[in-house]
């Protein structure tokens, strides 16, 4: 017991003898002891939010259930836009034109009497499509051919992971197709087409061969020279003189993958190439299996033309399609008001938790508060300790609750939209920024009057 | 002797009760001062009137020649951390900042934080074993010493303790009071308040208090 004391005595040298003036210390106001403070201010604020785990956990739940729950919702609102594909597909076309009959095509010279029959009604754009069922993997996938760069002008929202094709050669495959066989943008695939032979059919219906088909010619079939190869085998076909026994040739053509392309619609499951690729692959030239036109005129009109058209032009019938309505954008603006509604609400809520969880944390620590002010720390500086600690919490709890928010709004998306949300990144800095601000005005009132505690209660303890 | 402390009849009402009244009471620097007095006597209303902490219903408290009783808060706050060092019954330390944490804590609400010396505080009260603990981890005396290290830091004038052995052993009592013989050897102003007759007799000088009032004053000496 001696040796505390004179240790004490011992290891005091500087201590002034007789009654002290105080501690003195060198360059109070200076550089470095500007920096020492500093430091031991943020050390305590760390030791404040490492040490008392559970509280902290408490309180960074508050905020982060809100975080989550705004991040989510604001995702999805800020992303409806390009969700609405399925109702935006038909955006660019208004009136289509099919053929007669189910079986048969719509031929390229059909078009003029079309476009006769529209007349005086301003076209502002026509896209023919055609379909062909071809093989991918041994499996029968529908594929369509139209000109691209129209089709992406009509389709502003169609997702595409990679790029829309640019040169010839290069395809959109469905997001479900890309899914199954374990796709990308960037490889490369072998369609194969049944090409067709009109002079031939009838011979081979007649022939009765049915192994002439499926043995082929080995030669043709090999895709080495990419699409060019299906002119090549018409050619062949039609060269052979032994005609009768090639019924129907296959030709294959090897297409690089420029994108994946997701609509959440029947799209999914399609590939999409150039008029053009589908034209040369499959031998056969100027048959339509559906002609999309924009056509500046109202419902009513479109209705009426589209009648005529059937009337009129033969070999064609036409249908009106209902462009998005002036009343469904209504309701997908409502939609996003309602988001931004709730957003609203669950910030109130998020900060109602969160200041219901600080004013636990600060009574918890009213003692703490007394003790610091009766050690001479005054009000201000009590509250610049706090709020630090909230606004700490409040940025921790904001970049968790964020984070979670992304996942649930990926989770809900898929369900609902069938497809990915897209990560906006002002977003989440506007979530983590909003938490924390939530989290220090929520702290800022109870801090303000925990302040104002008596250091006196300190002495007299509880 | 100079006078460090110089009450002139200073009274605390709490609505009809006068937890002190009519104090008067001159503390030389370098004295040794025990309180002693029944519970609800006033001695905490004193120690925290000397301390900075509470205001005066009426009277003068001059402390090291400022008079308390003209200052606004932050004024208090700042005799607080420059004049006076406080020892409490409970020790109250901060739970979550480790001992040595606990002592810079007073450094940095009197002028700038520093480890090193906390450490050689804390080495004083032989604690720089201890440092990096908890005050969980930390056995009453040991908190007490912890305590005392912060309440001597920043080299106050006056050092105030309110029952600082109330919570402790015989063994861990002695520490405390050789810790204090130390301070009053190298002339601090210590103010003790105590129930217990063996800690107040190692003062200079023992007063009474009752109903407010001081009752009694007794010098001891110490040879
Ligand atoms: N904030 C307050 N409001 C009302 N009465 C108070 C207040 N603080 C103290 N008192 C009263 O003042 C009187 C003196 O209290 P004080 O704490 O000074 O006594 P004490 O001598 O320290 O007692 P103990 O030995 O039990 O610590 C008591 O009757 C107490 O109830
Ligand atoms: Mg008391």
């Amino acid at each position: 017991m001696k040796t505390v004391a004179e240790d004490f005595d011992a290891g005091a040298p500087e201590r002034p003898a007789g009654p002290g003036p105080g501690r003195r210390v060198p360059g109070l106001a200076g550089a470095a002891a500007k920096a020492a403070r500093r430091t031991m201010f943020w050390r305590m604020v760390a030791r404040s939010v490492t040490r008392r785990r559970s509280r902290v956990l408490i309180a960074v739940l508050a905020v982060g259930i809100g975080a989550t729950t705004l991040f989510a919702l604001a995702s999805i609102a800020a992303d409806i836009p390009r969700q609405m594909t399925r109702e935006m597909r038909a955006y660019g076309a208004n009136l289509l034109v099919m053929p007669e009959d189910g079986t048969s095509k719509v031929s390229a010279a059909a078009l003029g009497p079309v476009a006769e029959a529209l007349g005086s009604a301003e076209v502002i754009g026509s896209v023919p499509y055609r379909y062909e069922t071809l093989r991918l993997n041994e499996q029968p996938y529908l594929s369509a051919g139209a000109d691209l760069v129209q089709v992406r002008q009509v389709s502003p929202y169609w997702y595409v992971e990679g790029d829309w094709p640019a040169a010839p050669g290069e395809v959109l495959i469905g997001q479900d197709i890309a899914e199954w066989i374990g796709l990308g943008p960037g490889d490369e695939i072998e369609l194969v087409a049944a090409v067709e032979n009109p002079a031939a059919s009838p011979s081979a219906a007649d022939s009765g061969d049915p192994g002439a088909a499926a043995s082929g010619d080995d030669d043709l079939a090999n895709g080495d020279d990419g699409v060019a190869d299906s002119g090549d085998a018409s050619a062949a076909a039609s060269d052979d003189d032994g005609a009768d026994e090639v019924l129907a040739e296959e030709a294959t053509g090897l297409f690089r993958v420029a994108g994946v392309l997701s609509t959440g619609g029947s799209e999914d499951e399609l590939i999409l190439m150039s008029l053009d690729d589908i034209e040369q692959l499959t031998g056969l030239a100027g048959r339509y299996d559906v002609v999309e036109y924009s056509v500046a005129a109202d419902s009513g009109r479109i209705e009426a033309l589209a009648e005529q058209i059937t009337a009129e032009v033969e070999g064609v019938s036409a249908a009106p399609v209902k462009r998005l309505t002036e009343s469904d954008t209504y309701v997908l603006s409502m939609l996003r008001s309602l988001l931004a509604l709730i957003t609203v609400i669950v910030l109130a809520l998020t900060m109602i938790g969160v200041s219901t969880t600080m004013m636990a944390v600060v009574a918890e620590r009213q003692g703490e508060i007394a003790l610091r002010k009766a050690l001479g720390a005054d009000n201000r500086a009590v509250e610049r300790e706090f709020l630090s600690e909230s606004l700490a919490l409040g940025g921790l709890g904001g970049v968790i609750g964020t984070a979670l928010g992304y996942a649930l709004a990926q989770v809900i998306s898929l369900n609902v939209f069938h497809r990915p949300v897209a990560m906006t990144w002002w977003l989440a800095l506007v979530a983590v920024g909003l938490s924390t601000l939530v989290a220090w005005a929520a702290a800022l009132a109870l801090v303000r009057r925990a302040a104002e505690v008596d250091p006196a209660i300190v002495l007299r303890g509880e | 002797m100079t006078r460090l402390l110089e009450l002139e009849s200073v009274s605390k009402v709490y609505g009809e009760l006068r937890a002190l009244d009519g104090i008067s009471l001159a503390v030389p620097r370098g004295e040794w001062l025990s309180v002693v007095g029944p519970s609800g006597s006033g001695k905490t209303t004193l120690m925290n009137i000397v301390g900075a902490m509470d205001r005066a219903s009426s009277g003068s408290v001059l402390l090291d020649g400022v008079e308390l009783s003209d200052l606004g808060a932050k004024e208090l706050a700042q005799i607080r951390r420059n004049t006076v060092g406080l020892i409490f019954q409970k020790f109250h330390l901060i739970g979550h900042l480790t001992a040595v944490e606990n002592v810079m804590v007073a450094q940095y609400y009197h002028s700038m934080p520093d480890e090193a010396e906390a450490m050689a505080a804390l080495g004083r009260v032989g604690l720089e074993q201890r440092a990096g603990h908890l005050p969980s981890q930390l056995s009453g005396g040991e908190q007490q010493r912890v305590c005392i290290a912060r309440a001597l830091i920043n080299y106050p004038a006056l050092i105030l303790a309110d029952e600082p052995t109330g919570n402790l052993d015989a063994a861990n009592e002695e520490i405390v009071l050789d810790i204090f013989r130390s301070l009053h050897a190298d002339g601090a102003t210590l103010i003790v308040v105590t129930h217990d007759p063996a800690v107040a007799a190692e003062g200079q000088r023992e007063i009474a208090l009752e109903h407010g009032r001081m009752v009694r004053e007794v010098f001891h000496d110490h040879g």
